[in-house]
């Protein structure tokens, strides 16, 4: 008797742990919606002559600083352009967390964003997670018929000979400054290093640091810094990025990269960087620098929207893309950017593809500099946009000859965590540059087994 | 038999969902993390490689690891000492010495707990801010040249600057535990030992710590356990285990292996790691602590 009561018992508590575990299931599906973004619905006024695509389509959206506002804009024409395919759209500030299940059990949506934290493109790929868009890329057209890929600013990377995604987002690195502050004391903007290095014993004996980098997060002076002194330091040639994105033996001790490295323990040395630096998390960095405490500091283009709220109102932001070059040589840019990918398991890749026809056009381009202040990867003119001047200027750098904009490179994360490392302790002195050559060098090995 | 009945089911209905919660939150995370930790998973990838116990012999080898492990056993050596030692002082110097407002000091010690840990790292960090800090400002006062230390940024300064808010945020509790032992004691052992013309400090370490060792025994095993698991997050705000892993702990390591570099599997092995670490240095403790145990009759 007691015994059947307990079985009973026990019975009925697993049905209602499978019935609870079936609900966390089903609600993690549609908690990916961001708070203000309603799913999508089928516009049913369209009128029933148009066509277009149908079934399921399901896309993942990342919201973080750029908003969610271009992409349900976008997604809206998309829809309308469709009106007989049901769109489902998984987006939100956390969403990488929460679609990490359905990745991990084959069941991905059909485009997914990648940005954000938990989000990592080349990870994607080794996991096997992306389409190989290699030859559709070759001749696909966008929705105004132009060739894809002669429309974009920066270009897709290319992961052992095949392309998997497209950078959707356009920004760089570089180094800013005061210009309010340069012309207040008559400095003038370096050219090239040895103009930076005379200009920063000039704003170290007025008492302000020269340079001051966000020690906690190197990706900083790697992108304003080191990177661009490595590409000029290898005669302007940008091929020596993609081998370390590529982990080439030996690229980590080469002579280009053991010379841009003598650079950064040069002004380390010399005392121009912030000594505050390695302690510094990115909001402490760019705090100095608007104080005045600091006159450059690496950063990317979206410096100026990110501290819009805290600028004072005499402050003029400026944008230079490096340092580190030789007299008379080349600027060099080091671009970041946010892809787009299509699942290897997607159900709708027709309209996956579609979608990127679609959204990857001059009109959007524009819109998105209008929703987010920042740039898509598509060329548009941007004069007539309300992207910031910071952001124009960087632009006309690009567009004039006088800089290098190096290709998009999506590092491997053991290798980057060591060359992060490896930095910092080279710029607090604790390692020469050979020793950051054999350290990157080493993790390179282990990461290629 | 129908009462027995009853109590039976009395019982049950409080062991059976406790034991069921215990299994699904706690047994069984723990086996699928012990699991995991036998493979080469991304912690993303729909695959996973079985390699037996190879995460374990990568561990083994890797020096990052230990200087973690090193770190983590700093801060527990440092916070037992800095935490104990405060605690029983404040809750003898609250009790014993009739110090007016004892019942302010109360509060006022903790307050930090009420805090959360992450509030507490963003502030310590602005007071170690090199530029802008109030350490550093307080410091110049002193000085010709005004300091300039990057405390969290140098490697033989950024572990002891974690050490010291990870103290601060913790004594309030033990605090608020040793003194409710010492009020537990009856005042007539003190009159005793004063007519018998015994110090105060004779009556600390013949009365109130005797009473009040199986609190500070619990105190100790506690904060080992918890620093030993929680770390991390006084680390991941303040330094993010830099520079260059100094401040590198287990629990940071852990979280730096299975969600910034991809190896789940790798992640899963240090957890196990802490698990049995935690475990032994427990057992180790428990026998270091073992006292007569002194009660009152």
């Amino acid at each position: 008797m007691k015994k059947t009561k307990l079985a009973a018992m026990l019975v009925a508590c697993f049905m209602l742990l499978t019935v609870m575990g079936c609900g966390a299931k089903s609600g993690s599906e549609t908690g990916g919606n961001a708070t203000n973004a309603p799913t999508a619905t089928p516009a049913q006024s369209k009128e029933p002559a148009q066509e277009g695509l149908t079934g399921e389509f399901e896309i993942q959206y990342f919201v973080g600083g750029y908003g969610d506002a271009w992409w349900l804009e976008t997604i809206e024409q998309f829809q309308q352009a469709n009106p007989k395919l049901n769109i489902k759209q998984s987006a939100g500030a956390v969403i990488n967390d929460q679609m990490k299940p359905r990745w991990i059990q084959g069941d991905p949506p059909d485009v997914v964003y990648i940005d954000g934290a938990g989000s990592n493109p080349r990870q994607m790929i080794e996991d096997d997670q992306l389409l190989d868009i290699t030859e559709w890329i070759q001749e696909a057209k966008n929705a105004n018929s132009e060739r894809l890929l002669d429309v974009l600013i920066s270009q897709p990377e290319v992961y052992g000979g095949k392309v998997y995604n497209l950078p959707l987002v356009f920004g760089a690195y570089g180094n800013f400054y005061d210009q309010a502050l340069f012309e207040k004391n008559g400095w003038k903007v370096p050219t090239d290093y040895n103009s930076f290095l005379a200009l920063s014993e000039e704003i170290k004996a007025s008492g302000i640091s020269p340079y001051v980098h966000t020690g906690v997060y190197p990706e900083y002076i790697h992108g304003g810094f080191l990177f661009p002194a490595i590409i000029s330091a290898n005669g302007d040639n940008t091929n020596i990025l993609v081998d370390m994105g590529e982990m080439k033996e030996g690229v980590f001790q080469s002579e280009p990269i053991l010379k841009a490295l003598e650079k950064l323990s040069e002004i380390s040395s010399l005392g121009y960087i912030d000594k505050a630096s390695s302690a510094l998390n990115h909001t402490d960095s760019q705090m100095l620098f608007l104080q005045h405490q600091s006159a450059f500091i690496p950063n990317g283009l979206w410096l100026e929207s990110e501290m819009k709220n805290d600028t004072p109102e005499d402050f003029k932001f400026a944008y230079i893309p490096s340092v580190t070059q030789s007299n008379g040589g080349k600027y060099v840019a080091i671009p970041y950017t946010a892809t787009v990918a299509i699942a290897k398991k997607a159900k709708n890749v027709e309209a996956a593809k579609a979608f990127i026809e679609f959204a990857f056009t001059k009109q959007h381009s524009l819109n998105f500099a209008e929703k987010t202040g920042a740039l898509m990867n598509v060329k548009a003119d941007l004069e007539s946009s309300t992207a910031s001047d910071v952001v124009k200027g960087a632009m006309n750098f690009y567009s004039d000859g006088s800089t290098l904009v190096a290709p998009v490179v999506e590092f491997n994360p053991d290798v980057k965590t060591e060359m992060n490392n490896a930095t910092v302790a080279l710029t607090l002195g604790k390692i020469t540059p050979q020793q950051w050559g054999e350290r990157v060098e080493a993790a390179a090995a282990k990461a290629r087994k | 038999m129908i009462n027995t009945n009853k109590r039976t089911w009395f019982i049950l209905s409080f062991l059976f969902p406790t034991f069921l919660f215990f299994t699904v939150f706690t047994i069984y995370p723990i086996a699928r993390g012990m699991y995991i930790s036998l493979f080469d998973w991304s912690g993303s990838s729909e695959f996973m490689t079985y390699v037996g116990f190879h995460n374990f012999v990568e561990l083994a080898k890797d020096s990052i690891l230990w200087k973690a492990v090193a770190n983590d056993y700093f801060l527990v050596a440092g916070k037992v000492i800095g935490i104990v030692v405060l605690a029983t002082f404040f809750a003898v110097a609250v009790t014993r010495f009739k110090i007016r407002g004892a019942k302010f000091y109360r509060i006022i010690f903790f307050m930090p707990n009420i805090i959360s840990v992450v509030v507490i790292g963003v502030l310590w960090r602005f007071i170690y801010n090199p530029n802008i800090g109030i350490l550093n400002s307080l410091l110049s006062i002193f000085t010709e040249e005004p300091v300039r230390t990057p405390w969290l940024g140098q490697a033989g300064t950024a572990l002891w600057s974690i050490l010291w808010p990870s103290i601060w945020a913790g004594v309030g509790f033990y605090f608020l535990l040793l003194v409710a032992a010492i009020l537990n004691i009856p005042a007539s052992l003190y009159e005793a030992a004063e007519m018998d013309g015994a110090s105060e400090g004779r009556q600390f370490w013949s009365i109130t710590v005797p009473l009040i060792w199986e609190q500070i025994k619990v105190s100790i095993l506690h904060i080992a356990i918890t620093t030993l698991n929680g770390s991390f997050v006084m680390v991941w705000i303040m330094t993010e285990g830099g520079p260059d892993n100094a401040t590198q702990v287990m629990g940071s390591y852990l979280y730096q292996m299975g969600f910034k570099q991809f190896h789940m599997g790798y992640a899963s092995a240090i957890g196990v790691m802490i698990l049995v670490i935690s475990l032994i240095t427990t057992l180790v403790l428990q026998r270091l602590l073992r006292r007569d145990e002194t009660q009152l009759s």
